[in-house]
């Protein structure tokens, strides 16, 4: 007989300190940024954070609209005041043009988080900091690191929970009439009149002056609703219309879409 | 009112008020907190009175007897009341396409409904009129 060592064992994934690692950390540069109490610019692929004193002060993304668009979409800021004091790095002018400074804290707190949600998805290059000087909005509402992380987390949760698949949120988006369509709250309704087969998220998000985030909420409402989806890539050969028609086909096929969506 | 902070502490000087916050209705995020929070965390407590606000600000039932929704949300405030607290739900409109009301919790014992509503309602007006 001959004795043999037994095999080593499998490493096992222990559950509660994995899910800690993924909670711990959205961005582990950031972290260690807010640690060093960093001032400059984090450049990440969908977006850029601005750091004064390791807490973050200014975000941006091209996915989301900015503090510029906000203000000036609805009329709160003309264009031409936004850009002077812009140019001027005078967040004083901003005030003078009549923009009081609560509606610039909650102006800029809400873009703050909305660019900040793009810049900190999952990406597939490496940020890059760039030390330097704080934002000239710094001082308005600076966030904490690890508040900002636990809110985006939060964020990618809440998506989840109304509608699991995350299709809507960067492609053209069509309207899907059900049969018996649900009645729409107005600022869905508002985003639902956009939907055109062209426009993604946040296209829509820019043309009403209103957070991409908020946007994304909207559409994945709609989308549980059955009244939008993304547009599919060109389909080989379309069913029956009588089968499409059906309200059960059609409530089955996004039931069946939601659960590969989980 | 400068900003969010300032008009939270100013909420805090109603009688009987144990926590407020400033909440982002669409998102469910608290924009800034202040006192105890109710239920034991703020972050929970927000997120939970977000979607009553949302509920509340979606029904077109719940908006002014002529139909007419000029206003959005179409509602003022929202109260609730318990066994030994008020919830205070006051929107606030922007110029600009934000969704965030202030919330008060108040001790009923000692806390004024009326009173906070019409404070609520003035500091939800400064913080964006100035």
């Amino acid at each position: 007989m001959v004795g043999t060592t037994p095999p080593p064992r499998l490493p096992v994934r222990d559950r509660a300190t994995a899910h800690q690692r993924v909670g711990a950390g959205v961005s582990p540069m950031l972290t260690r940024l807010a640690e060093e109490r960093a001032t400059g610019v984090l450049d990440r692929e969908h977006g850029t954070l601005h750091l004064a004193e390791g807490r973050v002060v200014h975000a941006e993304s091209p996915l989301a609209p900015g503090l510029a668009e906000l203000l000036t979409a609805h009329g709160t800021l003309a264009a031409e005041a936004w850009r002077d004091a812009e140019d001027s790095e005078d967040e004083g002018r901003l005030v003078r043009y009549g923009v009081t400074p609560g509606a610039l804290e909650l102006a800029q707190v809400g873009a703050l988080y909305d660019a900040a949600y793009f810049a900190l998805a999952p990406s597939s290059t490496p940020g890059r900091f760039r030390y330097g000087a704080a934002h000239w909005l710094a001082s308005v509402h600076p966030v904490p690191v690890a508040a900002l992380e636990r809110e985006m987390l939060r964020r990618r949760a809440l998506l989840r929970r109304i509608w699991p698949d995350p299709a809507t949120d960067g492609a053209p988006l069509v309207r899907a009439d059900p049969v018996a369509a649900p009645a729409v709250p107005t600022r869905q309704a508002a985003v639902l009149e956009r939907v055109d087969g062209v426009r993604r998220a946040v296209d829509i998000a820019r043309e009403l002056g209103r957070p991409a985030f908020h946007t994304l909420v909207h559409i994945r409402r709609l989308a549980a609703a059955g009244l939008v989806a993304p547009q599919p890539p060109p389909a080989p050969d379309p069913p029956p219309a009588d089968i499409a028609a059906d309200p059960y086909v059609a409530l089955l096929k996004r039931v069946r879409d939601a659960l590969e969506a989980l | 009112m400068p900003g969010i902070d300032e008009c939270l502490l100013e909420t805090m000087r109603l009688p009987g008020a144990r926590g407020a916050a400033l909440v982002d209705w669409t998102s469910g995020l608290a924009l800034g907190t202040v006192g105890d929070p109710p239920g034991g965390d703020h972050e929970t407590a927000a997120a939970e009175a977000a979607e009553l606000a949302r509920l509340a600000a979606e029904q077109h039932a719940f908006g002014p007897g002529d139909g007419t929704d000029a206003l959005d949300p179409p509602v003022e405030d929202l109260i609730l009341s318990n066994r030994d607290s008020y919830h205070v739900l006051r929107f606030v409109p922007t110029s600009f396409d934000s969704s965030v009301f202030l919330y008060l919790w108040l001790a009923r014992a000692d806390g004024n409904l009326a009173l906070a509503r019409i404070r609520l309602g003035e500091m939800a007006e400064r913080l964006v009129l100035g």
